[in-house]
């Protein structure tokens, strides 16, 4: 399913420990390898959080390693372009075609780049893979961020994954009938998943507020802090 | 394509941050009056911001072979204003973020300023500007998507080029826009036509949602 790392942090062994301590924990790790820009405290930072990644969190090697797959593509693509087509120093290396080259700012700002955000990815799923949703909402939520904002956004986290399923049955519906066999049957099929989804969500929403309404919602939604067994 | 955690300098992540915050507050206070006149709508808001969530995950069938997605900013901008698509936007992205490890932490005033702000308000002055022209809603929203997909771009490329400045600024510019061109405007293209999919089906369907809301043209209204 897409939602791995939601299963994931939902299923490890940090899932339970103080949420504050994990966010505060990412956020001054990111400030901390941004402002420092130093090469080799990118790849202390890129072992520690891999270790209690996969050590103290245990996690699935697989898991994190596909979490790291998709940015690190992304990444290399745009770290080439970085190195061929920037810079105006001096030419430390000619490629020979189209006269492209690669010079030594460039490169500099290439590799700097590159480490930076090896440094940071491990920092954001140290956050992403250990934590639930919920409980960084509800951290934010002590942190002043206006409620209002939080219970969209609960609400919102709620309803995707009932859309997830049904986006699931329609796609496998279309596709039993051929509905991605061409280009043109394609754009066909997503618009008329697209607004069908659309369509449902907005009946969702009349259910979810009637259901929010009969059982007294009234712009809150008290969450129950179980006491720390000590 | 979102701006990577940890690819933006310091300095500029903090900048993207104070400017999103502010227009993202304002938004949130518009929000705040919305929920308060109809308590009613709070529901409709988060569906929809889930809507632009699950629109995301959809890939879009690309000419390029890029796999890329629609995201559904053109439409949210059209239904329900800039600075309210502004709100939902940021959720979103936090929850690409923490999710789908599309995007960052610290990359996300940068995000939500180039998908957030800067997409969904050209494409709503696009759409209330060709409605007020009495261009049909179905021409308007194609437009709308297509040049606030567009501009998106625009805005990333800006972003880039403000923090790689090497060798000037222009240059980054330029070669960023060549890189982005490339891949976007086809997508750009693909994005305006399923949202104008989406939109004929919603006028079928819910013309009455669409005049509440304010986002018929006034000759079809």
């Amino acid at each position: 399913m897409k939602f791995d790392m939601d299963y994931i942090a939902h299923n490890n062994a940090l899932t339970e420990s103080n949420p504050y301590v994990k966010l505060f924990l990412t956020i001054i790790l990111l400030a901390l390898t941004l402002i420092l820009d130093n090469l080799y405290f990118d790849v202390i930072i890129f072992v520690v959080m891999s270790v209690v990644i996969l050590g103290v969190a245990k996690i699935n090697y697989r898991s994190y390693l596909k979490f790291l797959s998709i940015p690190m593509a992304f990444l290399v693509i745009t770290c080439i372009f970085l190195v061929f087509f920037f810079g105006k120093g001096e030419v430390i290396y000619e490629t020979g075609i189209f006269g492209i080259v690669v010079r030594s700012d460039s490169l500099h700002y290439a590799i700097y780049t590159f480490m930076r955000v090896i440094g940071c990815l491990p920092c954001l799923g140290f956050l992403a893979l250990t934590t639930p949703i919920a409980n960084i909402l509800h951290c934010l939520e002590s942190l002043k961020v206006p409620k209002i904002l939080i219970e969209i956004a609960l609400l919102m986290y709620n309803t995707i994954f009932i859309f997830l399923n049904e986006i699931d049955t329609m796609k496998k519906a279309q596709e039993t009938r051929l509905g991605y066999h061409s280009y043109m049957s394609s754009f066909k099929s997503l618009g008329a998943l697209a607004s069908t989804i659309f369509l449902r969500s907005l009946d969702k929403s009349e259910t979810l507020q009637n259901s929010l309404d009969s059982r007294g919602y009234s712009g809150e939604l008290p969450v129950y802090v179980p006491k720390k067994e000590s | 394509m979102h701006v990577m955690e940890g690819y933006l300098p310091f300095m500029w992540c903090i900048i993207w941050f104070v400017i999103s915050f502010i227009i993202v507050a304002f938004g949130v206070y518009q929000i705040k009056k919305i929920v308060d006149e109809t308590p009613e709508s709070k529901a409709l808001l988060a569906v929809s911001g889930a809507f632009m969530f699950v629109l995301s995950s959809l890939k879009l069938p690309s000419v390029t072979g890029s796999c890329s997605h629609p995201c559904g900013n053109g439409l949210g901008a059209a239904l329900f204003g800039p600075a309210v698509t502004a709100v939902l936007a940021t959720i979103v992205l936090l929850f690409q973020a923490i999710l789908l490890a599309h995007g960052g932490l610290t990359t996300l005033g940068a995000n939500i300023f180039s998908m957030g702000i800067v997409g969904p308000f050209i494409a709503w002055i696009v759409y209330k500007g060709l409605t007020k022209a009495n261009v049909s809603s179905t021409i308007a929203i194609f437009f709308a998507a297509f040049l606030g997909d567009l501009l998106t771009y625009v805005a990333t490329s800006f972003q880039l080029a403000l923090a790689f400045p090497a060798p000037s600024f222009a240059t980054a510019l330029t070669n960023f826009l060549t890189i982005f061109a490339v891949t976007q405007i086809p997508l750009a293209i693909g994005e305006g036509i399923l949202t104008v999919i989406i939109w004929d089906r919603l006028k079928e369907y819910k013309p009455k949602l669409l005049d509440k809301l304010g986002a018929l043209a006034p000759n079809e209204a």
